[in-house]
């Protein structure tokens, strides 16, 4: 990102330039471009462009708009704080040092992704509620820490830390103790030589990282909707939820709202920029290197227990406390033996294949979406990092636009782009439409991955590449794309878990007559069948987390057996 | 995987193309599916389901609006026919099945599916006295132990709170406050809590979807208030802009029908015809409370949220 990035490497880009602009304008562009318009023609929806600019300032002239402004920003603050609190020393130990079990660490810090964060706050509202499961258990309810806003950034955080856990591990690994080292050659003590070499060295990964931890934050709807509400802490999502989801509807007030999040994500990205764009990150150069991990020695046992401390609150609870759900046959029988049975798994294999099919929907979405964001979002990545010209920085903000757009305000806006009377063609209505609509939502994660794992790749590598005659697309291919592929695979297993459990959007959007996993739980929900949702909501974490360990194991067979460059954790 | 995803896709694109009957529809889930599978079992017409909650169908239908796709629509709150006629959006159908659904059920362009009204549901293994009016929630035996569906997301709970401020009951909702009561989002979100134990009752709940819990087995029961309540009507409507009006009124004539209003009585709503029996008070048992005279919406809106904030 330093200056002067733009020398052997920036030929190869002008295609992938090309490629990244159509796919961001149709994918991403096309939607933002609908919202601000139906915030200035609040009747665009019915192809009238009447009454311009009125609603656009009665919505910004509203003074509960500061309110709503002051909470969001107030939310995303504290949940970023919690999360790099809990996630950096966590991530610094797993990349240095060798932890007992890390795989297993892993993979546990894997399953918040794929616990919908509205299932995670009801599963915890229904843990710690006064009568609720803890109380069930211990006789204490911890209901008075959970209706609160501290509460709601600490369950935030704990959906969201996971983010900053791998992509931070990842970075410290690949800064690696090889800097440090020297640092200590010349005197320096451990953590001296930690704080001053290797966390500024891990400065895009830590800044990457806690964006997106802050734009999923402020974008966030389940937690503030489901435990916010109760105390009266609206956002500004929550805000223009309400305005879609609530009849008279204000389509325009909504879009108006939603407008000034995207404004706060890209001024915190303009932040982040700012920050990387002063120093030069780079450190994979030409010289192989190794990985070498030290022992823990005597801070084993006190790092083990930390690791099961933090897993144990993202992961082991809430997927417990669906469980118990999903086992209980009424919610007011509680955890007594009497009232637990396999009659919600039972009724979910039965119901006439209307959850296995939703199932496969949401698998076969999730895939296609992983693959047509990783792809986009490594070609994108590539063209800002590695490219030239004015262009970078609008494709930057660009691609991290719909992560402050809320999934409803996506859906809005593809269904009045596409569903337009003069297009001859138009996947509306049909299952592409969610394939449209998760590539929007989520394409700014593997931008994310893929944009810090290039900004610390020099350019050596690909001048060596040219110099010996590959051509530009060639050097992408076998130089680039190997050494970036551990990250791009990270962010496509995070857009496969979240793609396949979204709801916001999915509600509003799905063809009609068409089911997936989050809309089959929120059926199940609104019928008053939570046990039945549960069943389903468990269900899919389970397939959700041991399909891409599955494909995680193939790839470290095969890079066992010699694919050059790919080192999956 | 991929084969059957592309032949739903394909599927689903002839779908569009043949004229069923689309169909938006606020849940429950349950009924709007026997409903369309009943109606395609008599009429051999096909149809096309969206359903979701009213916000949720009114927000579509809002998008869509340059090219409408819904024939019929079917919301929880009586306020959205009357805006959408006023808005000329409504085909005027007067269903000869509706000759028994009394006039204050229908409007030119509406016709209630059927009607909810509204309740305190309450947990008796809560160990609080049962509640037998709205007044009972502000005792001391119910401190903190309240939940109410917010009025801006929940129809039925607005109109109660309509009806409060039309006739001069706000102290009910100001003792509400007092003792602690909470505002939790709509009407599930207000129930879960009552149904583990967290919360004692529901101030303004819906009666079939407590009832409809307590015949799953919750411990739970509906309870009609001695001053009286309101009801909740939910119109059907047919779209102007439908391309198919002969299958939509079709569809309306089977909700009407006695198979179709059976329908409706199982899941615990009055059905809209006065000459179908239902398992539970119907509308004619219930003492209801007048809302003329209630200031608009906004100002509603603003007197509860002035005395729960």
């Amino acid at each position: 990102m330093a200056a002067g990035t733009a020398a052997a490497g920036s030929q190869g880009s002008r295609t992938f330039l090309w490629v990244s602009v159509l796919g961001l304008l149709l994918v991403v562009a096309l939607p933002a471009l609908f919202i601000v318009l139906v915030a200035i023609f609040p009747r665009i929806g019915s192809g009238s462009l009447a009454a311009p600019f009125v609603h656009l300032i009665d919505t910004l002239a509203d003074p509960d708009l500061a309110r709503l402004g002051g909470n969001t920003l107030l939310m995303g603050a504290g949940t970023v704080s919690v999360a790099a609190l809990l996630a950096v020393p966590l991530a610094a130990l797993r990349a240095l040092f060798r932890v007992p079990g890390a795989l297993l660490w892993d993979v546990l810090m894997l399953v918040p992704f794929m616990i919908p964060p509205y299932i995670a706050a009801l599963s915890w509202i229904m843990t710690l509620q006064p009568r609720g499961y803890m109380e069930q258990l211990t006789g204490v309810n911890l209901g008075w820490l959970l209706f609160s806003v501290p509460g709601i950034m600490i369950l935030m955080a704990l959906n969201t830390f996971p983010v900053v856990y791998f992509i931070l591990s990842r970075t410290f690994e690949t800064v690696g103790a090889r800097y440090s080292d020297v640092g200590r050659v010349f005197g320096a003590g451990p953590w001296r030589a930690f704080a001053r070499i290797t966390l500024p060295l891990a400065t895009p990964g830590i800044a990457a990282s806690l964006l997106l931890v802050f734009a999923m934050t402020i974008e966030e709807y389940g937690t503030p909707a489901a435990l916010g509400r109760r105390i009266g802490f609206e956002v500004l999502v929550t805000g223009i939820e309400n305005r879609v989801s609530e009849w008279p509807i204000d389509l325009p007030g909504a879009a108006t709202l939603s407008l000034v999040l995207v404004t706060m994500a890209l001024a915190a990205f303009v932040l982040q920029r700012w920050l990387l764009s002063r120093r030069d990150f780079r450190i994979i150069g030409g010289k192989p290197q190794m990985i070498v991990k030290r022992p823990l020695g005597g801070w084993t046992v006190p790092v083990v227990l930390l690791f099961a401390l933090v897993s144990s609150l993202a992961t082991l609870i809430p997927v417990l406390a669906i469980l118990a759900s999903a086992l209980c046959r009424t919610i007011s029988g509680g955890l007594r033996p009497a009232n637990m049975g396999l009659d919600n798994f039972a009724a979910l294999l039965d119901a006439g294949g209307s959850g296995l099919t939703a199932l496969g929907h949401s698998l076969a979405l999730g895939g296609g979406t992983a693959v047509v964001a990783g792809l986009l979002g490594a070609i994108t990545a590539y063209a800002v990092v590695k490219g030239r010209g004015r262009m970078r920085g609008f494709l930057d903000g660009l691609s991290l636009t719909p992560n402050a757009m809320p999934g409803v305000v996506v859906a809005v806006g593809i269904i009045l782009a596409w569903n337009q009377p003069w297009l001859p063609l138009s996947p509306y209505n049909t299952p592409l439409i969610l394939l449209l609509a998760y590539t929007c939502i989520l394409l700014p994660q593997p931008v994310r991955y893929a944009n810090a794992a290039l900004s610390q790749l020099g350019d050596n590598l690909e001048a060596a590449a040219q110099v010996s005659g590959a051509g530009a697309n060639r050097a992408f291919l076998r130089i680039v794309l190997p050494l970036i592929a551990p990250s791009i695979l990270t962010s496509m297993i995070l857009v496969f878990a979240v793609a396949s459990r979204e709801l916001v959007a999915s509600l509003l959007v799905a063809p009609i007559g068409f089911e997936t996993i989050a809309v089959y739980i929120w059926r199940q929900f609104d019928q008053g069948s939570v046990g039945m949702g549960m069943t389903m909501a468990f269900c899919a974490i389970v397939i959700t987390t041991l399909i891409p360990l599955a494909l995680i194991a193939v790839l470290r067979r095969l890079s066992r057996q010699g694919a050059p460059g790919l080192h999956p954790a | 995987m991929k084969t059957g995803f592309l032949a739903a896709l394909l599927a689903l694109a002839a779908g569009a193309a043949q004229a069923d009957v689309t169909i938006y529809s606020a849940g429950p889930g349950g009924l709007i599916k026997d409903l369309s599978a009943g109606f395609t079992a008599k009429t051999g017409i096909q149809t096309n389901v969206f359903q979701a909650t009213t916000g949720k169908v009114m927000a579509r239908l809002e998008a869509e609006a340059a090219n409408p796709v819904a024939d019929v629509v079917i919301s929880a709150a009586w306020g959205t026919a009357t805006q959408f006629a006023e808005e000329g959006l409504l085909l005027d159908y007067d269903s000869p099945n509706a000759a028994t659904v009394p006039d204050y059920l229908k409007m030119p362009g509406a016709v209630a599916q059927g009607v909810a009204g509204l309740v305190i549901a309450w947990n008796p293994a809560s160990g609080t006295p049962r509640p037998s009016d709205w007044a009972d929630l502000a005792k001391p035996e119910y401190k903190d132990l309240v939940t109410l569906p917010d009025p801006a997301a929940s129809g039925g709970t607005f109109t109660l709170v309509e009806a409060f401020v039309a006739n001069g009951m706000t102290d009910v909702l100001e003792g509400l406050a007092a003792n602690g009561a909470i505002v939790a989002g709509a009407n599930k979100a207000a129930l879960n809590p009552v149904l583990q134990g967290a919360k004692a009752a529901v101030f303004a709940g819906v009666d079939y979807i407590t009832m409809g819990a307590a015949a799953k087995g919750e411990t739970v029961e509906a309870i009609f208030p001695t001053s009286g309540t309101v009801v909740a009507p939910r119109p059907m409507m047919i779209l102007k802009s439908t391309e198919n009006a002969d299958d939509a009124k079709a569809f309306v004539d089977y909700v009407l029908s006695e198979e179709g209003q059976a329908m409706v009585a199982k899941v615990f709503l009055m059905p809209s015809r006065t000459d179908i029996t239902a398992d539970r008070p119907l509308i004619g048992d219930l003492k209801l409370l007048p809302t003329e005279g209630a200031p608009a919406r906004e100002a509603v809106l603003a007197t509860f949220s002035g005395l729960f904030n």
